[in-house]
């Protein structure tokens, strides 16, 4: 299938995003060439580094770098906080200060524009009071990455062009079909279904996981319709994961890229047959 | 990919080997339709051979599951491999198909 438009599109998963480095490693050795990215949530902050053209050792610098536990500050006391009413939640409400992690991101988007990217790159993004996607492909990638991984209740929505924003992950965790609205004939997705909990020891924890069923379900639908509904051909990449992982776990982080590798690496050989063919 | 039909009683049996994707789906997709229009509408696909399915597979599949129960009968899946369980899981296809761990389950689920 020569000059076919390729897209790559990276899921919400948290820290398990990370396999997406593994995975452009063997996109880069192969020299297969992506001519859009999509990314959604966690998979957004990978989407930009790639689309910037960041080395997959500077991502993951990048990644130790921004997911640490400082970037929860003042989560536990803002949690106690409302739940005994001496602070109030609205729409533009986190219990995390999110100071932490802007910088972070900042630093870590530093100068970078979806204008100035060696790739097309699309991000997406949920509109929290109207509860549609919305799609960011202009201007600084740091608003855009923070607005995608936004997770709701935790931190708190970034506004852009008067909108709220939050987590894409709400309403297209594995944005497939953006990259068949951009006229993409062959999209590699890399996705990520939420770990299960067996144990729940708080009323978060049981919304956690009762998040995690809805967010899987979501998951399952969309690519589910996508699939049946275009003809694109749809390569899906779902890394193996033995164990659940924090959001915070980045000392598993050679072992999340090797995973991604090896998913993408089981994966090549079908891709190149439809290149070739 | 390869493809043969076999008969087991009433059964049309459609076993497919390698991979069906953007390329190979097309001719599979012929092939089955080929077998229901020969009167074959209860049929069971033997994937013990299928190491892989892209989208334009599971359409395939799906198409011909459409166009057996149209006609009173089925297309059940035997024999999924692992890596293909993972693709038809996650697209929601296992729910929709009956699926069985072997040719013998899938020929007997259809009963007399």
């Amino acid at each position: 299938m020569p000059n076919k438009k390729i897209a790559l599109v990276i899921g919400s998963g948290g820290i398990k995003c990370a396999a997406a480095i593994g995975l452009v490693k063997v996109l880069q050795e192969e020299y297969l060439p992506i001519d859009l990215i999509v990314g959604c949530s966690g998979g957004s902050m990978y989407a930009s580094l790639i689309a910037a053209a960041v080395s997959a050792e500077d991502m993951q610098a990048r990644t130790l770098y921004l997911w640490t536990n400082e970037v929860m500050k003042d989560y536990t006391s803002n949690l106690k906080a409302t739940q005994d009413g001496s602070v109030r939640f609205n729409e533009r409400s986190g219990l995390v200060d999110d100071s932490v992690m802007n910088e972070r991101l900042r630093t870590t988007f530093d100068g970078l524009t979806f204008e100035n990217l060696a790739i097309p790159l699309k991000l997406v993004a949920t509109d929290l009071q109207t509860g549609e996607k919305v799609l960011l492909d202009k201007g600084p990638l740091m608003d855009a990455v923070r607005a995608s991984l936004a997770i709701p209740i935790i931190f708190p929505p970034w506004e852009i062009d008067g909108q709220l924003l939050v987590d894409g992950a709400a309403v297209d965790p594995l944005p497939v079909d953006v990259a068949i609205q951009e006229g993409a004939d062959i999209i590699i997705a890399m996705g990520f279904m939420l770990s299960n909990r067996g144990r729940m020891r708080s009323m978060t924890a049981v919304q956690q996981q009762l998040n995690n069923i809805y967010m899987n379900n979501i998951l399952k639908s969309t690519y589910a319709f996508y699939n049946l509904a275009h003809h694109a051909e749809i390569f899906p990449i779902l890394p193996d994961f033995e164990e659940p992982l924090g959001m915070f776990d980045t000392d598993k982080l050679p072992d999340i890229i090797a995973r991604g590798e090896a998913a993408a690496r089981a994966e090549l050989p079908h891709i190149q047959r439809l290149l070739a063919g | 990919m390869e493809k043969s039909f076999e008969l087991s009683g009433k059964i049309g049996i459609i076993v497919v080997k390698g991979s069906v994707d953007a390329l190979t789906a097309p001719h599979l997709a012929t092939f089955i339709s080929e077998q229901i229009a020969a009167g074959h509408t209860r049929l069971v696909a033997d994937l013990a051979g299928v190491d892989y399915t892209s989208s334009a597979g599971l359409r395939v599949l799906l198409g011909a599951v459409k166009e057996t129960r149209a006609l009173g009968g089925d297309l059940r899946l035997a024999n999924i491999q692992p890596d293909v369980k993972k693709v038809l899981d996650l697209s929601g296809f296992t729910s929709i198909l009956k699926h069985y761990a072997d040719r013998d389950s899938a020929i007997g689920s259809y009963g007399g």
